[in-house]
C-alpha cells in the first residue's frame, strides 16, 4: 500500500500562523466542502454522460438500500483519496456533509461496524485515529463524534488529494479518469515577508482608538442627544467599545455619524434571525428522507358542536385561572400592631416602587440635559421657548417628586415609630416586622458644593424667569402707559377746550368723563433676587435632604420575633386563637355561575393565604364576567362571604405561560366587632391612651391570582374568536388590538397580520409595536429558516409503500381508502379492480359530486333558499351522527357475538308447565310470533311488503251530474238534519236515478310502494269491504339490507282510494243493442300515506285509519245517512271522515336495529341522572310495554331531562291576532300552524340513532322535525296561551311511539295530535292515540300505573298518586331545572313577495311534470278554469278547507256547466318539491286518457310566520260533455 | 385467451385439501362444518364454499384420532390480497343428553404460497358468563355459541368474549395460484425464485 496519509500534512504548516484565530472561524469544513462539491459536480457531470441508467429512486426494499449505503459509505471512506474511481459508481446517495446526522447516517452510525476497509486503509486508520485526536485537540472544536469521525475522514482525504495526485496510477487499475477531473499544480508558496509587504498594500486597519467627536459630526455643530430631549431612544445592544471604535474608524471618511456622533443605526441592528448561510447547502443538501412535506391544513371535524344559526363549529375554549394568593391588609383580627404593621408595609411597598421608578433621578437627568440644551441653542441661535417650556415644565415635575420621596421617607419613619412605642407599651410584639434604616454617608463637602450649585442654578433661573416675566409686565406696561399719556393728553386739551367754551356744564361732564378714566398702570416690580434666594432655599430645605446629611435608606425585614403565646396578655391570646379558628376558600364565578373553588385554607398569623391553585375552565360561551368570592369560615359555623371581585376577562394575547400575576384589591363594609384584642372592621379605634385621633378600617387585601388563556396540545391557543362575541366590543378597541380584530388563528397567519398592520397604519416606531413589528418583519421578508427538521419516527418513511401522492394519484387506492372508511357510496363495493385503468370515472362522479355540492346551496331543489341551507345542515348533523354511528358499531357486546341461553326464572317454569296443558288448537287462535330474520343475510326479492285491505267507511259517493239550474241540494241542509235518519226531502227523486241508473261508487285501492302497485277489484257502495291481501316486493337501497341502510329507507306506502268509473263511449247509437263499449276511468278520492320506517319499526301495522280526503272533491260528496243502513252509521258520523282498515307487515319479519348503546355526554346533575334511570327501571319493571321517557338526546348529542323542554313560548303575534276573544278558534289555527311545519322522522335522518330532540328554535330554525318536535312546540304554545297542557308519550298508530299533547279544557281533557293540527275528546274512539304511557310537565313526569292504558280508559288527573307515579316527589323535590328553550321565540315576518314567486315556480314544475307524465297525449290547459281555482285556494286556506265545498261545487258547476270536472285540492305542509310532485302523481289525474281532457291547475301558497308555508294544489281534469 | 393472458385483470387461488383429523379427547362422535371468509375483493368461482362432514367416531388405538377426511375445493377469484380466505372450522357433537353441542372454533388462512401445507387449528369454545349459567346450560343442553362461526375470523368485537380451548383439527391444503406473480405479487419462497 501506497498512502502517507498525515506524515506530510503534520510536516507543513497547515495553515499560516497569521489566521490562526480564523482558522478556527472559517473552518476547515467550508472549504472542505467546497472542493468536495467541485470534486462532485464533476462527478455528477461524467455520471451524467456516463451512466444512462435511472438513479435508483427511493422506493426501493429495505435491503437493497441498506446494502446500497453501507456501500456507500465505504465510498466515502475512501472517496478522497480516490475521488476520481467513485465516479462510475456516484449517485445521487452521496451527500454533501451537514452538520446534522441525518436519518441514514444516524442508522449508519449504530449499524455500521466501524472496521476500517481491509484492503486499502489499514494503516491509515491508525494514523487517522492519531490525527483525529490530535485535530480534536488543536482545534477544541466540541463536536458530536459521528460528524467529527465522518468529517475528519473526508477532511483529512481532501487534504492529501493534492499528494496523492501522483500515485494514485499505482492505487487502483481503474482509476483511468483521474485527470479528467482533477488540475495538478504544483503549490504555490510566498515568502512571509513578501506577504506581509502585500497585504499592507491592501489592507487597511482601523485603529481602535476613540475617534473623537469633532470628526464625526459635521463642522459647526454640536453633538446634538435626542434622548436628553426626552425623545425615545431604543435601547442599543451592547457592543464592545473596540469594536465600535474600529467601525468608527473604518467607516470615519462617509457620512454615517448621527448628529451626537455616533453611528447611525437601527435601535437594534440585531436581525431576529441569522444573516449567515446555514451551515448545508439548501440545494443538494437535504436527503430525501428528511424533505419537509408541505401539507394543507386540514379543518378538524367537530363530531358534535353544531349549534344550530352559527355556521361554525364552536372549538373547545380554555381559560386557566391561576390563584396563588391573599394577602389581608385589613383584618377584624388585626391587633394594633398588625395595622401598623400594614401601614408600615404598604408604605414601603410604594417606597420600594418609587424607588424602582426613580422618578426624582430621571427627572433631575433630564433637567441637566435641557439645561445643557437649552444652554447651547441659547448659545447658537437665540432663545429656543420650547426647550425653555419644557425645562420648566420638568423641574416643576422634579420638585413634586422630590417632595413625595421626603414627605414618604418621612412617614415610613413616623409609622415605625409609632410602633416601636405601640411595642414597647403592650409589652408583645405580634408581627416580625423590623424597619431598619440604613444610612449612608455622603461627603459633607461635595454634597453642599452640589446643593448649592443646584441652588443657585436654580435662583438664576428662576431670576431669568422672572426678569423674562418682568420684561414682558414691563412691555405692557409701557403700552398701556403710553396709551394712558395719549388719554391723559387728548384730556387735558379737551379740559382747555372746555374751559373756554363752558363754565357751568363742564364740571358734570367732567365727572361723568372721570369715571372713565383708566387708572394709571403702575409699572411691575422688579424681582429681587434675596426674596427668590429665601424662597428657593425654603423650598429646597422641604423637599430636598440637607447638605451633608446622610442619605437614610429603609429597609424592612420580616425578622423580628413574635412573642409566644405565654407571654401574652389573656386578651391577645384570645385574638390569636380567634385567628386559628378562621379559615378562607375562594370561589371562582364564571359568567356568574360558579365553577369551581379552592380548597380552604387557615389564615395564618401574619394574615397571608396561599392556594396556589389552577384552575382550567373548559368554556363554550363567550366569557362575560369573571368573579372571585372570597369566603370566611369561623370555626364549624356557617361560611360568610366577604368580599366579590371582577378578574378582567384577559386580552386575546394573554396566554397561558405568559401571564403576569396580579394583585386585585378587594374590600369588603361588613362591620365586625370582637371581644378580644382584634380591632375589627368598620369599628373606630385609636392609637392614643385617651382615644383621640380614631380611624376605622374596613376589611381589606389583596388577591393574587392571574388569568390567561390555555394553549392546546398544537399549540393553537384556545381562545374564541372575537366575532362570535357577543357584546359588541368598541371599534376604537378593535383597531388596536391586533388579536381582538383579526382573531387568534390569525396571528399565526402572517400575511393576514401584516395585511392588517398596514391597514390600521401601525406606527412602526412605537415602542409598544415593535414586537408586533419586528414578527411581520420577519415572517414577511420570507428568508427566516427553520432550522432543518426533527422526525419523530426517521424509518416511517421506510415502510411507507407508496407515497402520499401516488396514493392519492392512484384511482384504485382512492377507491380502497374510501371503502375502508365506509363512505356510503362504495360501503360494500365488491371487487375492487385491480389495475388502474379499469377503474372508470364515472365510479367517483356521484361521491365527488356530493363532496363538491356539500357546501354549495342549491336552491334548484329547493326552491327556497333557507330551506336548502336547512337541508345542508340537515345533512351536516345526519354526516356526524351517522359517523359517530359507525364507530359505536365497532363496539360489540358479547349477546352479538354469542348465543347463550337465559338463566330461566322460577315463574318462567312454571309458566312453560302450565303451557303443556293447553289445548292444542285453542278456539281463538292468538297471532304467533313469526320467526324473525337478521337482516344481513338476504338479499333481493326475500322481502315482501304484505298489505291487508279489509275495509272501508265512509267513502264519499259521486253525485249525479246536476244541470245548471237545478239547486245545490245540500247547502241548505242544516247540521242537524245530518243526524235525521229521514233522507232529505229531494232524495225520493234523485234516488230512483241513483239506484236504478248507477252504483253510489265503485271505490278500489290501489298500494304503490317503490314504484310498484298493486290494486284490488272494485267493490261497491261507500262502505266497500275488500278483504283483499297484496303483495309488494320490497328492494332495500343499494342491495344493502344491514339494519341501518333498512332504518333509513325514506319510501312511503301509499294506499290511494279510486273510483272506478264506467262511461260509455258509443259512438253510434245503433249499435246499443249489440255491443258494449265503455271506457274506465279513476277518480281519485283519498290516499293515507305509511311510511316505511314506521312498518319497519312496528313490525306491522293493524288499524282503522282516517283517509285523506281532499275538502273538496269535485263531483262527490259524503252522502251520510243514504243508505238506510245500521245505526252504528250516526254515531260514526259524528267523526266526519272516511276510514279505512288495514293490516300491513313485512314477510319475513325484520329485527329492527337497537339503538345505539352510547353513553352520551350530559351536563344533568349525576344525582338526577341514577334518579332518572331508577325511576325508568321501576316502570319498565312493572308495565314494560308502557313508554316512559325521563332523558332525552339534544341535537349535540347530549342526554337532557326532559322537562326542560316544556316552557311557555309565544306563538306568532299574527295567529293570536285573527282569533282574539275566541281561545279555541286560536288554539286550533295554532295546531294548524304547528302541524304545517314539514315531518321529518328522526329514524330516517338519524339512521339507528334513539330520537334526537331539537329545542323549539331549533325546530323551527330547521323548520323539520318529528312528533316529538311537533308536540313540545304545541304544548310550550298551549302553556303561554295560558292553557294547562302536558306532553303525552304513549302509542299512535300509525306512528307507534309518539308525543302528544293534552290540555283541560272546559272541563275535559282534550288530546291533539300536532303533526296534522286534530283534537280528538278523551273518549273519541277515533283518536289515533292508543296507549298513554307518561305524561310530561314543565316540573315533572307523571307514569301512568293504572291498569288500562287506552286514554278512553284511563283517568288524567295527575294529582292521584294512586293511578300517576311521579318523578318528583316529596322524597326528590323538584330542584328548579332550568329550561333548554329559549327566552322567547322571534318570528321572522311574512315573506308574502317570496311565498308568491315560489307559488308561480311549483305551478310551473307541477304543470310540466303533468306534461312529461302524458308522453302519448297532448296536454291542454284550461285557462278558464284555472283562474277559477285560483280564486278559491286562499277561501280554502282561511277556512282551513272546511264548509266551501258546496258553494264552491256550485260556483264551478255555474261556470263550467258543460264540463264534466273531476279534481280536488290538495293540501300539504311545504319542505320540498319532490314530494309535491309525488302526492300529485299518486293522486294520478294525469292517467286520464281521455282525447279531449283538459286539465287545471292553481297552486297558492299561504305563508305563515318564520317561513312556516302552507301548499294548495288544485288540480282538476276536465271533459267536456256532449 | 392469448389477450386474456398477456394481461390478466385478476389472480386466482385454488384451494383442495381436506379436513383430516382431529384431537378431542374428552369428546366422541363428532362432526364439523367448514365455511370460507374472504374480503370484499374476493369471490369463489367454483367449488363449495362451505360443507358439513359426517359423524365420526374415535379410533380404538392410543392416539384415539377422529378422522373425517374430508375434501375442500374451491378457487376463488381476486384483484386484492387484502382479505386473503380463511377457512373457518367449527366442530360438534352430542353432549351425555344426546343434545348438539358445539365442541369448537377455529380459524386458519389458507397459506399463500403453491404447494402442499398441512396446518393444525387450535379449537376453542366461548365460555359461559357464569357458574349458575354453566350448570344450567349443562343441565339444558345449549352451550354458548357464536351467534355466527364467522366471528373466529375477525378480530373485530373478541374483547367482549371469554374462550376456552379444546382440541385441535388438522387440514391439508393443497394450494396453486394463477398470475398472482404477472400482477406483482411474489409469494413464492425466494428458494423457489431460482432453483
Amino acid at each position: 500500500l501506497y498512502i502517507i496519509p498525515y506524515k506530510t500534512r503534520n510536516s507543513l504548516p497547515p495553515v499560516p500562523s497569521t489566521s490562526r484565530t480564523s482558522f478556527a472561524e472559517f473552518s476547515i469544513r467550508e472549504r472542505m466542502r467546497e472542493k468536495l462539491k467541485a470534486a462532485r459536480s464533476k462527478a455528477e457531470n461524467a455520471l451524467l454522460q456516463e451512466d444512462p441508467n435511472p438513479r435508483p429512486r427511493h422506493l426501493k426494499s429495505l435491503k437493497q438500500r441498506e446494502s446500497e449505503t453501507r456501500w456507500d459509505k465505504e465510498v466515502r471512506n475512501t472517496m478522497c483519496m480516490v475521488a476520481c474511481s467513485i465516479c462510475c459508481h456516484f449517485n445521487k446517495k452521496v451527500k454533501v456533509q451537514t452538520d446534522f446526522p441525518s436519518a441514514e447516517e444516524a442508522y449508519k452510525f449504530f449499524t455500521f461496524s466501524f472496521d476500517p476497509d481491509p484492503e486499502n486503509i489499514k494503516d491509515e486508520t491508525k494514523s487517522k485515529k492519531k490525527s483525529e485526536s490530535n485535530q480534536e485537540e488543536e482545534e477544541g472544536e466540541e463536536q458530536e463524534c459521528v460528524v467529527s469521525h465522518q468529517q475528519e475522514q473526508t477532511e483529512d482525504g481532501m487534504d492529501e488529494e493534492d499528494c496523492l495526485v501522483n500515485n494514485r496510477e499505482d492505487l487502483f487499475i481503474i482509476d483511468q479518469m483521474a485527470r479528467d477531473f482533477l488540475v495538478v499544480k504544483p503549490a504555490e508558496y510566498k515568502s512571509y515577508s513578501e506577504r506581509l509587504q502585500k497585504e499592507r498594500e491592501i489592507l487597511f486597519t482601523p485603529s481602535i482608538l476613540t475617534v473623537p467627536m469633532s470628526q464625526k459630526v459635521p463642522e459647526n455643530m454640536q453633538p446634538r442627544y435626542i434622548e436628553d430631549e426626552g425623545l425615545y431612544t431604543g435601547e442599543r445592544p451592547i457592543v464592545s467599545l473596540s469594536n465600535q471604535n474600529i467601525l468608527e474608524n473604518r467607516i470615519l471618511r462617509q457620512e454615517w455619524f448621527g448628529d451626537d456622533g455616533k453611528l447611525l443605526a437601527l435601535p437594534s441592528p440585531i436581525k431576529q434571525y441569522s444573516t449567515r448561510p446555514p451551515i448545508f447547502s439548501l440545494e443538494e443538501g437535504i436527503e430525501p428522507e428528511l424533505e419537509t412535506l408541505y401539507r394543507k391544513a386540514m379543518k378538524p371535524m367537530h363530531a358534535n358542536q353544531y349549534i344550530v344559526g352559527s355556521g361554525d363549529p364552536q372549538g373547545q375554549f380554555q381559560l386557566d385561572i391561576d390563584i396563588s394568593g391573599l394577602i389581608f391588609t385589613h383584618h377584624p383580627c388585626f391587633s394594633r400592631e398588625h395595622v401598623l404593621a400594614a401601614k408600615l408595609a404598604q408604605l414601603y411597598d410604594q417606597y420600594l416602587a418609587r424607588r424602582q421608578q426613580n422618578l426624582t433621578k430621571l427627572l433631575t437627568d433630564k433637567l441637566h440635559a435641557l439645561r445643557n440644551a437649552v444652554q447651547s441653542s441659547l448659545d447658537n441661535s437665540g432663545t429656543s421657548f420650547l426647550h425653555i417650556y419644557i425645562y420648566r415644565q420638568t423641574r416643576r415635575l422634579r420638585d413634586a417628586e422630590q417632595e413625595k420621596d421626603r414627605t414618604l421617607l418621612k412617614t415610613i419613619i413616623k409609622v415605625w415609630k409609632e410602633m416601636k412605642s405601640l411595642r414597647d407599651f403592650q409589652k408583645f410584639t405580634n408581627t416580625p416586622m423590623k424597619l431598619y434604616l440604613r444610612k449612608e454617608e455622603v461627603d459633607q463637602r461635595s454634597d453642599k458644593k452640589i446643593y448649592e450649585a443646584e441652588i443657585q442654578a436654580e435662583i438664576n433661573e428662576l431670576l431669568e424667569e422672572y426678569m423674562e416675566e418682568y420684561e414682558k409686565k414691563m412691555e405692557e406696561y409701557k403700552t398701556e402707559l403710553q396709551e394712558w399719556k395719549s388719554w391723559k393728553k387728548a384730556q387735558t386739551k379737551k379740559k382747555k377746550k372746555i374751559k373756554q367754551s363752558q363754565d357751568q356744564e363742564e364740571e358734570e361732564a367732567e365727572n361723568s368723563e372721570y369715571v372713565e378714566e383708566p387708572v394709571k398702570p403702575i409699572p411691575p416690580k422688579l424681582a429681587d433676587s434675596l426674596e427668590v434666594e429665601q424662597q428657593v432655599r425654603e423650598k429646597a430645605i422641604n423637599i430636598r435632604r440637607k447638605p451633608g446629611e446622610p442619605v437614610l435608606i429603609p429597609e424592612l425585614s420580616l425578622t423580628g420575633s413574635v412573642t409566644p403565646n405565654d407571654l401574652c396578655p389573656r386578651a391577645e391570646v384570645l385574638r390569636r386563637e380567634d385567628v386559628k379558628k378562621r379559615s378562607l376558600f375562594l370561589k371562582v364565578l364564571f359568567n356568574t355561575k360558579e365553577v369551581s373553588r379552592t380548597i380552604s385554607r387557615q389564615i395564618s398569623s401574619d394574615f397571608r393565604v396561599h392556594f396556589g391553585q389552577i384552575f382550567n375552565l373548559k368554556i363554550f360561551n363567550w366569557p362575560e364576567s369573571l368573579k372571585l368570592q372570597i369566603y370566611e369560615t369561623m370555626g364549624f359555623s356557617s361560611t360568610n362571604l366577604l368580599a366579590e371581585m371582577f378578574i378582567p376577562v384577559p386580552e386575546t394575547t394573554v396566554l397561558t405561560g405568559r401571564a403576569r400575576t396580579e394583585e386585585i384589591e378587594f374590600s369588603s363594609n361588613q362591620r365586625v366587632m370582637l371581644d378580644h384584642e382584634g380591632v375589627g372592621s368598620g369599628v373606630p379605634f385609636s392609637f392614643e391612651a385617651d382615644g383621640s385621633n380614631k380611624i376605622t378600617l374596613m376589611t381589606s387585601g389583596k388577591v393574587s391570582s392571574s388569568v390567561s388563556w390555555a394553549i392546546g396540545e398544537n399549540g393553537v391557543p384556545l381562545i374564541p374568536l372575537v366575532s362570535q362575541q357577543k357584546t359588541g366590543i368598541p371599534s376604537a378597541l378593535k383597531n388596536i388590538d391586533a388579536v381582538a380584530s383579526i382573531g387568534t388563528s390569525g396571528v399565526t397567519d402572517m400575511k393576514k397580520l401584516a395585511k392588517w398592520a398596514a391597514e390600521t397604519k401601525l406606527d412602526p416606531n412605537d415602542p409598544k409595536n415593535a414586537d408586533l413589528m419586528q414578527l411581520i418583519m420577519v415572517a414577511t421578508s420570507g428568508d427566516a429558516c427553520v432550522p432543518g427538521f426533527f422526525r419523530l419516527e426517521q424509518l416511517q418513511q421506510e415502510f411507507n409503500f407508496a407515497s402520499d401522492e401516488e396514493l392519492n394519484r392512484s384511482k384504485r387506492f382512492q377507491l380502497l381508502q374510501l371503502r375502508h372508511r365506509e363512505v356510503a357510496e362504495f360501503r360494500n363495493y365488491k371487487q375492487v379492480p385491480l389495475l388502474e385503468r379499469e377503474i372508470t370515472e364515472k365510479l367517483f362522479e356521484n361521491y365527488e359530486k356530493r363532496l363538491r355540492e356539500r357546501d354549495v346551496i342549491d336552491s334548484k331543489d329547493h326552491l327556497d333558499a333557507h330551506r336548502a341551507l336547512v337541508a345542508k345542515y340537515l345533512q351536516k348533523v345526519r354526516e356526524s351522527v351517522i359517523n359517530r354511528f359507525l364507530t359505536a358499531k365497532h363496539h360489540f357486546l358479547l349477546s352479538d357475538l354469542v348465543n347463550e341461553e337465559e338463566v330461566p326464572s322460577l315463574g318462567n317454569l312454571g309458566l312453560s308447565l302450565f303451557k303443556l296443558a293447553e289445548p292444542k288448537r285453542p278456539l281463538k287462535p292468538r297471532r304467533k310470533e313469526r320467526k324473525k330474520v337478521t337482516a344481513q343475510n338476504l338479499s333481493d326479492g326475500d322481502i315482501n311488503l304484505l298489505v291487508n285491505i279489509i275495509r272501508a267507511y265512509d267513502i264519499p259517493v259521486r253525485k249525479p251530474v246536476l244541470s245548471k239550474l237545478q239547486q245545490p241540494s245540500r247547502s241548505s241542509r242544516s247540521f242537524n238534519e245530518m243526524f235525521a235518519a229521514s233522507p232529505s226531502p229531494q232524495s225520493p227523486t234523485r234516488s230512483i236515478d241513483w239506484t236504478f241508473n248507477q252504483v253510489l261508487v265503485h271505490p278500489f285501492v290501489e298500494v304503490s310502494f317503490q314504484r310498484t302497485v298493486c290494486r284490488t277489484t272494485a267493490a261497491e257502495g261507500p262502505n266497500p269491504n275488500w278483504n283483499e291481501e297484496l303483495e309488494l316486493p320490497f328492494r332495500a337501497p343499494n342491495g344493502d339490507y344491514s339494519t341501518t341502510s333498512l332504518q333509513s329507507v325514506k319510501d312511503e306506502v301509499f294506499i290511494n282510494i279510486f273510483d272506478e268509473v264506467l262511461y260509455d263511449v258509443l259512438e253510434d247509437d245503433r249499435e246499443r243493442g249489440s255491443g258494449i263499449h265503455t271506457r274506465v276511468e279513476r277518480h281519485w278520492l283519498g290516499s293515507v300515506r305509511i311510511p316505511f320506517s314506521t312498518i319497519y319499526f312496528q313490525t306491522r301495522i293493524d288499524g282503522t285509519f282516517k283517509i285523506d280526503i281532499p275538502p273538496v272533491l269535485l263531483g262527490y260528496s259524503k252522502e251520510k245517512n243514504l243508505g238506510n243502513e245500521r245505526s252504528y252509521d250516526s254515531v260514526r258520523s259524528l267523526s266526519e271522515g272516511s276510514y279505512i282498515t288495514v293490516f300491513i307487515t313485512i314477510e319475513p319479519q325484520l329485527i329492527p336495529g337497537d339503538p345505539v348503546r352510547e353513553k352520551f355526554d350530559t351536563q344533568e346533575d349525576e344525582k338526577l341522572l341514577q334518579a332518572a334511570e331508577k325511576y325508568q327501571a321501576e316502570c319498565a319493571l312493572k308495565f314494560p310495554s308502557r313508554q316512559c321517557l325521563t332523558t332525552v338526546v339534544d341535537i349535540n348529542g347530549k342526554t337532557v331531562f326532559i322537562t326542560r323542554y316544556i316552557k311557555p313560548l309565544n306563538p306568532p303575534q299574527e295567529l293570536l291576532n285573527g282569533h282574539p276573544n275566541n281561545s279555541q278558534a286560536a288554539a286550533e289555527l295554532v295546531a294548524r300552524y304547528v302541524s304545517l311545519i314539514p315531518f321529518l322522522p328522526d329514524s330516517v335522518s338519524f339512521a339507528g340513532i334513539c330520537d334526537l330532540w331539537s329545542t323549539s328554535d331549533q325546530f323551527l330554525d330547521l323548520l323539520a322535525g318529528d312528533e316529538e318536535e311537533h308536540a313540545v312546540l304545541l304544548c310550550n304554545y298551549f302553556l303561554s296561551m295560558g292553557k294547562k297542557a302536558w306532553l303525552i308519550i304513549g302509542n299512535a298508530i300509525p306512528e307507534g311511539t309518539t308525543a302528544y299533547v293534552l290540555t283541560w279544557e272546559q272541563n275535559q281533557y282534550v288530546i291533539w295530535n300536532p303533526s296534522n293540527g286534530r283534537c280528538y275528546g278523551q273518549f273519541d274512539t277515533f283518536c289515533p292515540l292508543q296507549s298513554v304511557g307518561c305524561l310530561i310537565s314543565f316540573d315533572n313526569i307523571w307514569f301512568n300505573i293504572q291498569q288500562y292504558d287506552s286514554p278512553v280508559r284511563i283517568n288524567f288527573d295527575i294529582s292521584k298518586p294512586k293511578l300517576w307515579k311521579s318523578f318528583f316527589s316529596q322524597s326528590l323535590p323538584y330542584p328548579g331545572l332550568s329550561s333548554v328553550q329559549p327566552e322567547e321565540l322571534i318570528y321572522q315576518h311574512i315573506d308574502k313577495a317570496a311565498a308568491l314567486e315560489l307559488q308561480g315556480r311549483i305551478e310551473k314544475i307541477l304543470k310540466e311534470k303533468i306534461m312529461e307524465w302524458r308522453p302519448r297525449h297532448l296536454t291542454r290547459w284550461n285557462r278558464y278554469c284555472t283562474s277559477t281555482l285560483r280564486h278559491f285556494l286562499p277561501l280554502l286556506e282561511q277556512f282551513q278547507g272546511k264548509a266551501v265545498e258546496d258553494d264552491h261545487q256550485a260556483e264551478l258547476q255555474k261556470q263550467l256547466g258543460d264540463y264534466r270536472v273531476s279534481g280536488f285540492p290538495i293540501h300539504m305542509p311545504f319542505s320540498e318539491v319532490k314530494p309535491l310532485i309525488e302526492a300529485v302523481h299518486s293522486t294520478g289525474v294525469h292517467t286520464i286518457d281521455v282525447s279531449n281532457a283538459e286539465f287545471a291547475l292553481a297552486v297558492y301558497i299561504h305563508a305563515y310566520p318564520k317561513n312556516v308555508l302552507s301548499v294548495w294544489i288544485y288540480i282538476a281534469s276536465l271533459v267536456r260533455n256532449r | 385467451m392469448a389477450a386474456a393472458a398477456a394481461a390478466p385483470t385478476v389472480f386466482l387461488l385454488m384451494v383442495n385439501g381436506q379436513i383430516e383429523s382431529a384431537q378431542f379427547p374428552a369428546f366422541d362422535e363428532l362432526y364439523c362444518k367448514y365455511c370460507f371468509v374472504y374480503g370484499h375483493d374476493w369471490a369463489p368461482t367454483t367449488g363449495l364454499e362451505e360443507g358439513i362432514s359426517q359423524i365420526t367416531c374415535k379410533n380404538r388405538d392410543a392416539q384415539q384420532a377422529l378422522v373425517w377426511n374430508f375434501p375442500i375445493d374451491i378457487t376463488f377469484k381476486s384483484t386484492n390480497p387484502s382479505g386473503w380466505p380463511q377457512i373457518v372450522v367449527s366442530v360438534y357433537g352430542p353432549d351425555l343428553f344426546g343434545n348438539d353441542v358445539v365442541r369448537g372454533y377455529g380459524a386458519v388462512h389458507v397459506p399463500f404460497t403453491p404447494g402442499s401445507h398441512r396446518r393444525t387449528i387450535p379449537m376453542f369454545v366461548p365460555e359461559s358468563t357464569s357458574k349458575l349459567q354453566k350448570i344450567t346450560s349443562w343441565l339444558m343442553g345449549r352451550h354458548p355459541e357464536f351467534t355466527d362461526p364467522k366471528v373466529v375470523a375477525q378480530g373485530e368485537g373478541r374483547e367482549v368474549i371469554t374462550v376456552r380451548s379444546q382440541g385441535f383439527v388438522t387440514i391439508s391444503f393443497n394450494v396453486v395460484t394463477k398470475d398472482m406473480k404477472k400482477l406483482g405479487y411474489d409469494v413464492s419462497p425466494s428458494d423457489m425464485q431460482n432453483p
